[in-house]
């Protein structure tokens, strides 16, 4: 009886063992399914447009590409987790679920998932209309902390890189504003431009070329050295030596299976946006939006991203940002 | 700007671009034309599609598409009742009961011309004075987007039938509609019910295939022996007398077209219905009333959702900021084709502002020439018995609505919207309102949350800028003048004045 028993169970995983291994030699036998989590037009969908037809040519099948946003991400989160382990489906995502456990929106973050390739990182510049008078940084905190409240800062509501930066700033130096939400950073940049706010800290790729065309000045750059694409702007880190520690943060992008997904197909996938994300045509694209490329995977990649949950889950949770604190899902202090 | 002239010319010379100028605009009628498949939906398909094409090629296919598609969902709005995109919702006010008299040829034979005629003062504005307007339309604040979106609720007045409780109960559904989902500003759940799928909200576009489609096709059911309305379709193409009566109207509510389009914040649906509205105030003495099938109501709404095409092009090819959801998928598809959409465009690539305009202008002429043919062939579609017409409609809702987002839930959202809005068709309330209610409340609800954090949360000071601002005092002016011209105070004293 117990023989037949084991007998019948190691069968059962020799099957699923051979089985496995075929699937991953035979992967990928269909056409892959990409989720991405932001709108059509956004930076996260832009992204992954122009990844994929390179990523295609490797895999030799077709990735249809299908925007599922809403929730910041934790509806396409969500659904990816909700589908089978192969690999046939794949996200294309942005940092915003790492901040989803602590503001209460979803219990998956990218814990749950294997960073097949995390493509770039952008950088944040904190911009100002020409308007105003501060020209560095420093000027603008003075000001802001002689009239408390009355500057207007331009916000994506909370989690979002405005928010996160100005609260990353309020921890190595006292200053207040009022933030004004925006449905995104087009949105905001467009209220800065008209003068509905003061200034806003964005991503470079947003700001580029308002910053290019004289529309918007740059009060720092959110980086620990000056940037070639932005000669002359001082780096945050020369007035407020504090903002060393948290560097280098800024949003990025990348690609997601499940955790669980057979190691074989992982180590395909991988190797097709390793080999995609080199081509000359994106790396240019990507860095003409002011991005620096990464095109890490694995266990580098999860370094990073536990790094930058640390780093941002933290400094939100002590700005009274968060609804629940980083320590009860077992995120460390940095 | 060596040679803007050639380069407008471009799409109009190069055979290849023409056919795929006119290939889109062909697609971007029909795709216009079923319920779900929206413009915005097309043109980011045609992104990965066209990825490894020249630029100039991609453009012309899309902006085809684009101006297309703006225009295709008026003939579903006069044929059927069923506007298969946000902004045909004005046009099936006055289009469907003309159907219904089978005028329905001379109907989409307007709607063609007056589409075209929008679409060129659309163009026209953008190619003239698209700097000027988009500085302008920066000058917008929060609060003269919530002045904007106030006097478009008011519409409830002019949509409500009947009676105006049924419409303003409507109109609040909408709003509640509207709210459901993740709090734009603050992120907090709002009538989610800790539930994952209601975070990301109900799209407006699953209340109007619900409350538009199927509400619409079971409304149908109580119809299925009577046979369909012949239509007279001896002409087509209206005659040039009832187009010159028109102009004056169209050339107006192309104006409101193309800025409300130009506007960061609005597009084409706001745009024609407010349209409409400044049609049945305007006009003295329209072909018929409002709402039994005024010529009028359907010059407006046509006039001002093509116009906004051009208008949404101003801030996007001037500063790199969309004008809508559309052209905010454009600018993705710049980025991807290696161009930097911005305030440098223009500088940098000033070829691809003239290339635009022109592709614009001839996607436009396609649009009149697909517009005035093929729509007997549509027609014939549409007078083929209900008992097959209603469960195509209820196929085409439920693959529509899955598209949106990819998600099955606003497949049973849409249905329980079609049910309801059945049963509020039978009770004599109109659906009109809800739709204005999901479109209008969460801007209604940003802007005035903006508005008033901007001010630090005074209330004096909010007031105080309502009237010292310029763009907010005369939009404010407006909005008085619209409430107290409604009070039979103020009607009695201009009769009063007519008289004397």
């Amino acid at each position: 009886m117990i023989k037949q028993y084991v007998l019948g169970a190691m069968t059962a995983l020799t099957v699923v063992a051979a089985s496995t291994a075929s699937i991953a030699a035979e992967f990928p036998k269909k056409d892959l399914q990409g989720i991405i989590m932001w709108g059509a037009g956004g930076a996260t969908d832009t992204v992954a447009r122009a990844i994929t037809p390179m990523v295609e040519k490797q895999l030799g099948k077709d990735v249809v590409l299908v925007n599922k946003s809403g929730g910041t991400g934790a509806i396409s989160t969500a659904y990816v987790a909700s589908r089978k382990s192969d690999g046939y489906t794949v996200l294309y995502g942005a940092e915003n679920p790492q901040l989803h456990k602590v503001l209460n929106l979803s219990k998956i973050d990218y814990t749950d998932f294997y960073p097949v390739n995390i493509l770039a990182h952008g950088i944040a510049v904190i911009v100002t209309n020409n308007d105003q008078p501060w020209n560095s940084l420093k000027e603008l905190v003075a000001d802001a902390q002689k009239r408390p409240g009355e500057i207007k800062m331009g916000s994506t509501g909370p989690g979002g890189l405005p928010h996160v930066v100005g609260s990353l700033l309020q921890s190595v130096t006292d200053y207040e504003v009022t933030s004004v939400p925006y449905g995104g950073e087009g949105p905001g940049l467009t209220a800065l431009l008209g003068g509905h706010v003061d200034f806003m800290p964005a991503g470079l790729s947003a700001a580029a070329e308002h910053i290019k065309a004289g529309r918007l000045k740059v009060l720092a750059v959110v980086n620990d050295s000056e940037l070639s694409a932005l000669k002359g702007v001082a780096p945050i880190t020369k007035d407020f030596p504090g903002f060393k520690k948290y560097l280098p943060w800024g949003p990025f992008y990348g690609v997601w299976v499940k955790r669980d997904t057979p190691d074989a197909v992982k180590a395909k996938l991988v190797a097709a946006y390793k080999e995609g994300a080199k081509s000359p045509k994106f790396i240019k694209m990507m860095q003409g939006r002011g991005n620096i490329m990464m095109n890490i995977s694995g266990d580098e990649a999860d370094a990073f991203l536990k790094k930058w949950q640390s780093i941002t889950a933290w400094v939100l949770h002590e700005a009274g940002a968060t609804k629940s604190s980083p320590a009860d899902f077992g995120i460390s202090k940095p | 700007m060596e040679n803007p002239i050639s380069y407008f010319f471009m799409s109009w010379s190069d055979p290849y671009l023409l056919l795929m100028t006119a290939a889109g605009t062909f697609a971007g009628v029909y795709v216009g034309a079923i319920p779900g498949l929206s413009v915005t939906m097309a043109v980011s398909i045609l992104i990965s599609f066209t990825f490894s094409w020249d630029t100039n090629e991609a453009l012309a296919l899309m902006v085809g598409v684009y101006m297309g598609g703006v225009y295709g969902g008026s003939r579903t709005a006069i044929l059927l009742n069923i506007p298969c995109a946000p902004s045909a919702i004005a046009t099936a006010i006055d289009g469907y009961p003309l159907a219904k008299r089978g005028e329905a040829g001379t109907a989409i034979g307007v709607a063609t011309v007056m589409s075209f005629i929008g679409g060129l003062v659309g163009i026209l504005v953008l190619a003239v004075a698209a700097p000027l307007v988009s500085e302008f339309a920066l000058m917008f604040a929060p609060r003269d987007y919530l002045l904007l979106a106030v006097i478009g609720i008011l519409l409830v007045g002019s949509l409500s039938g009947e009676s105006l409780a049924k419409g303003v109960f409507a109109g609040a559904l909408g709003v509640i509609i509207g709210m459901v989902g993740l709090d734009p500003l603050t992120a907090e759940g709002r009538f989610t019910f800790d539930s994952i799928t209601m975070m990301g909200g109900i799209h407006y576009v699953t209340a109007m295939i619900g409350f538009f489609g199927v509400a619409e096709a079971l409304a149908q059911l109580h119809h299925l022996e009577t046979p369909a309305i012949k239509q007279k379709l001896e002409r087509i193409t209206p005659k040039w007398s009832v187009v010159k009566r028109y102009i004056p109207l169209s050339i107006r509510t192309s104006f409101i077209g193309v800025f409300i389009g130009a506007l960061p914040g609005t597009g084409g649906d706001i745009a024609a219905l407010m349209a409409y509205d400044h049609a049945k105030r305007s006009v003295k003495d329209p072909s018929r009333k409002f709402g039994e099938g005024a010529m009028e109501g359907l010059v407006a709404p046509e006039s001002a959702n093509n116009a906004a095409v051009g208008g949404a092009y101003i801030p996007m090819l001037t500063l790199g900021i969309p004008g809508d959801a559309v052209t905010a998928v454009f600018i993705g598809a710049l980025y991807i084709h290696g161009l930097n959409p911005g305030p440098m465009l223009m500088i940098e690539t000033p070829h691809l502002f003239w290339f635009t305009v022109g592709a614009l202008m001839l996607a436009n002429v396609f649009m009149l020439i697909f517009g005035l043919t093929g729509v007997r062939l549509f027609i014939k579609l549409v007078e083929c018995p209900r008992a097959i017409l209603v469960p195509l409609i209820l196929i085409l809702s439920v693959v529509g609505t899955y598209a949106i987002q990819n998600n099955v839930v606003d497949v049973y959202w849409m249905l329980g919207f079609g049910i309801f809005g059945y049963f509020l068709k039978i009770y004599g309330y109109q659906v009109g309102p809800v739709i204005l209610g999901v479109i209008l409340g969460p801007l209604m609800d940003v802007s005035y949350r903006r508005a008033i954090i901007s001010t630090r949360e005074s209330f004096g000071d909010f007031m105080l800028e309502m009237v010292t601002n310029p763009i907010s005092a005369l939009l404010s002016a407006a909005l008085v003048f619209l409430v107290v011209s409604q009070t039979p105070m103020y009607k009695r004293w201009t009769n009063k004045r007519r008289s004397v």
